[in-house]
């Protein structure tokens, strides 16, 4: 666990990533890196394959196409397994069992198990420690199942749609612990979510999946200086002719005026007003738009990746 | 397999000294307070179950000691009907005596085992379906199974402890009673002759059958739900795949055995005909017929239509009846038959969980 990580080794990695249900493919062609230390969101649309490429990672599922690796080992193998802790979206637990059998099933299947971290985050929120699981609310069962992920002492924590049951108060605090720990032991996190406002100032990466694969892939600082907001009147029917020189995320109209994202191929000239866009507002844009251009920073790069189409340089 | 073992002291688990539920160690730790000693006596004085053992065994806890004490009660109540039989047997005077005698009086012990036997028969079908099939559909059903995958454990360890100490207990419980069952029968085993050995009553609870059913039933049933994926419809499906498993077994046990056939020395065609004697009293025997000069079989009806005897007795001289024959099987087979049996039921069990292996590492939870 104190292995010195070189610098970018990736923590996660899928190449080539597809998966197909019965009802048709759910995931196809995901490929993208994510380096040691980050903390990542995972974002997209209801049924975007999120947790489809959560689970893959958490070897609960077999990819049908491609592959992921977790620091260079494949999941379920013994390595990875151990260094890997997921939080799945439903947060299954025994109910009949008590809070601290709960935590002695973590403490019991895990050689690095850590019962004062995994107390630590159970005793914040009062929850008792004889109490069954099965009587235990929503967002305390929810505390528990964070704690066990936590106790595992994992270098990569995934975490699916994790706060979605807590009120704003327990999932501010339970954000900070996570950002807390996570920080100071160079874990790194996925997390996927729809609500885009957990996001903000709680990751420093971010993938955006949608129709089943990637539209979005890097470092935050990255995503956001490449892309620029345009708003001005509009002039006739569609967008100024001058814009079309960038490559266009998503274009709205709302009366006489236009909003555009773009990512600028050069300097942008005009009579409009131009504006670093908010993560939530390149989120909303990529999201809107499903056949936008997809941006794969360079960091979010496996090697070898096609450096072409839907990549530039950061 | 890690089964037993005392609280971790192993350095890499620091905190394991202080966990909420008092599993003080000791020897390390010092006794404290009064409370705290009582509970570190407890610990040091039982082994401790660890790791997956524990998690199985904490999860199934409720399943197995109640399979446990019902078979301690149930041993209990044979062991004491056994008394109250030996005690008549010996106010009796048997064996000196013949039990066919006893008629009335004896009845009430044989009563005694026909209770107890529809308890024991329906064993597999009880555990296939409340113990099998919820075994891993609940898991599937719950999530927990992601719950378990997500922990450091490989997922066959995991299996292989389910199934191994679901195997173990269902294996303590029947080879208990099919033991103890025997036990109380064999005083009467051979002497008492209105007990059927083949009946499903006797047959499927005695000797390694009642084992391998119930082993078949509950693997069967877990297979099942790891199929179904849902604990009800699994419980559900698996109540008619017991059922159906004790019908075709029914339907299959006489043909684990050789048949053996009495025939009678020929006689000259047209003397009264006799049955063979040497058929074992407490033999399972089939139909008996007539056999002809040229060692063809008939059936007894033949020459049955006139009640008068001087024509039913040139009827079976035209027919050339020399003799007759009984086709049975001597209870002296009955372990050669239940182990054949029992074989074919471990290896189909056995293919079941070579399955579910298989099945593990294909589709993962």
């Amino acid at each position: 666990m104190s292995d010195v990580m070189y610098a970018g080794e990736p923590a996660l990695e899928a190449h080539g990533l597809g998966m197909r249900y019965r009802r048709g493919w759910a995931l196809r062609d995901c490929t993208f890196r994510l380096p040691a230390g980050r903390v990542c969101g995972l974002v997209g649309p209801n049924g975007a394959g999120k947790t489809t490429l959560l689970n893959i990672a958490a070897h609960v599922l077999k990819p049908t196409q491609g592959s992921l690796s977790l620091f260079g080992e494949a999941p379920g193998s013994v390595e990875s397994g151990r260094r890997t802790a997921f939080l799945a979206q439903e947060k299954p637990l025994f109910r009949r069992f008590t809070v601290a059998e709960t935590l002695r099933l973590g403490r019991e299947l895990n050689p690095g198990w850590d019962q004062r971290a995994a107390e630590d985050i159970v005793r914040a929120g009062n929850v008792p420690f004889h109490a069954k699981i099965g009587t235990l609310s929503g967002g305390q069962r929810t505390r528990v199942a964070v704690a066990l992920a936590f106790g595992k002492r994992p270098d990569l924590l995934l975490l699916d749609e994790p706060m979605s049951d807590l009120d704003p108060v327990v999932r501010h605090e339970l954000m900070g612990t996570l950002l807390a720990e996570a920080g100071e032991r160079g874990t790194t996190v996925v997390m996927s979510t729809h609500v885009l406002a957990e996001l903000e100032n709680v990751c420093d990466f971010l993938v955006v999946v949608s129709g089943g694969g990637v539209r979005l892939a890097g470092d935050v600082d990255d995503l956001m200086t490449v892309h620029t907001l345009i708003t001005g009147v509009r002039e006739g029917e569609g967008l100024p002719a001058a814009l079309g020189y960038h490559t266009l995320v998503e274009a709205r109209t709302s009366g006489r005026q236009f909003t555009a994202l773009v990512r600028p191929e050069g300097p942008v000239t005009g009579p409009w007003e131009v504006a670093a866009p908010s993560m939530e507002e390149l989120l909303l844009a990529y999201l809107r738009s499903p056949d936008a251009p997809p941006l794969i920073t360079p960091t979010a790069q496996v090697q070898g990746q096609a450096s072409g189409t839907g990549t530039v340089a950061a | 397999m890690s089964t037993f073992t005392s609280p971790p002291t192993d350095g890499k688990i620091r905190t394991a000294n202080r966990t909420m539920n008092g599993t003080m160690n000791a020897t390390t730790n010092g006794p404290r307070h009064g409370a705290r000693n009582a509970t570190t006596a407890q610990t040091t004085r039982r082994p401790r179950l660890s790791g997956m053992t524990w998690l199985v065994w904490r999860q199934h806890r409720a399943a197995f000691w109640t399979m446990l004490a019902a078979t301690v009660v149930s041993v209990a109540w044979i062991v004491y009907q056994r008394g109250q039989m030996t005690d008549f047997l010996d106010a009796y005077g048997f064996p000196a005596k013949n039990l066919d005698d006893a008629e009335k009086e004896f009845e009430p012990y044989i009563g005694a085992f026909s209770s107890v036997t529809t308890g024991l028969t329906a064993i597999p079908v009880i555990l296939g379906v409340l113990l099998g099939a919820p075994l891993l559909a609940g898991d599937l059903e719950n999530g927990t199974a992601k719950l378990i995958a997500a922990q450091s454990v490989s997922r066959n360890r995991w299996l292989a402890t389910k199934l191994a100490l679901t195997g173990l207990v269902v294996t303590v419980t029947t080879v208990t009673l099919s033991a103890v069952f025997a036990w109380w029968w064999s005083p009467i085993k051979l002497h008492y002759v209105d007990i059927d050995w083949t009946s499903r009553e006797f047959f499927n609870t005695t000797g390694p059958v009642p084992v391998a059913l119930s082993l078949l039933s509950v693997f069967g049933g877990v297979l099942i739900g790891v199929i179904v994926r849902r604990t009800l419809a699994a419980m559900v499906v698996t109540l008619g795949f017991t059922v159906a498993l004790q019908m075709v077994w029914g339907y299959f046990k006489l043909s684990l055995g050789d048949i053996v056939t009495a025939t009678t020395k020929p006689v000259s065609p047209g003397t009264p005909i006799t049955f063979p004697s040497s058929v074992p009293r407490t033999a399972h025997a089939f139909d008996a017929s007539y056999v002809s000069g040229s060692g063809k079989l008939f059936d007894l009806t033949t020459c049955t239509d006139t009640p008068a005897e001087e024509a039913t007795t040139s009827c079976m001289k035209k027919a050339d009846i020399v003799g007759a024959s009984i086709d049975y099987i001597p209870i002296s087979q009955m372990s050669s038959m239940q182990w054949f049996g029992a074989s074919i039921l471990f290896a189909l069990t056995a293919g079941i969980v070579a399955f579910l292996f298989f099945w593990g590492r294909k589709r993962l939870v």
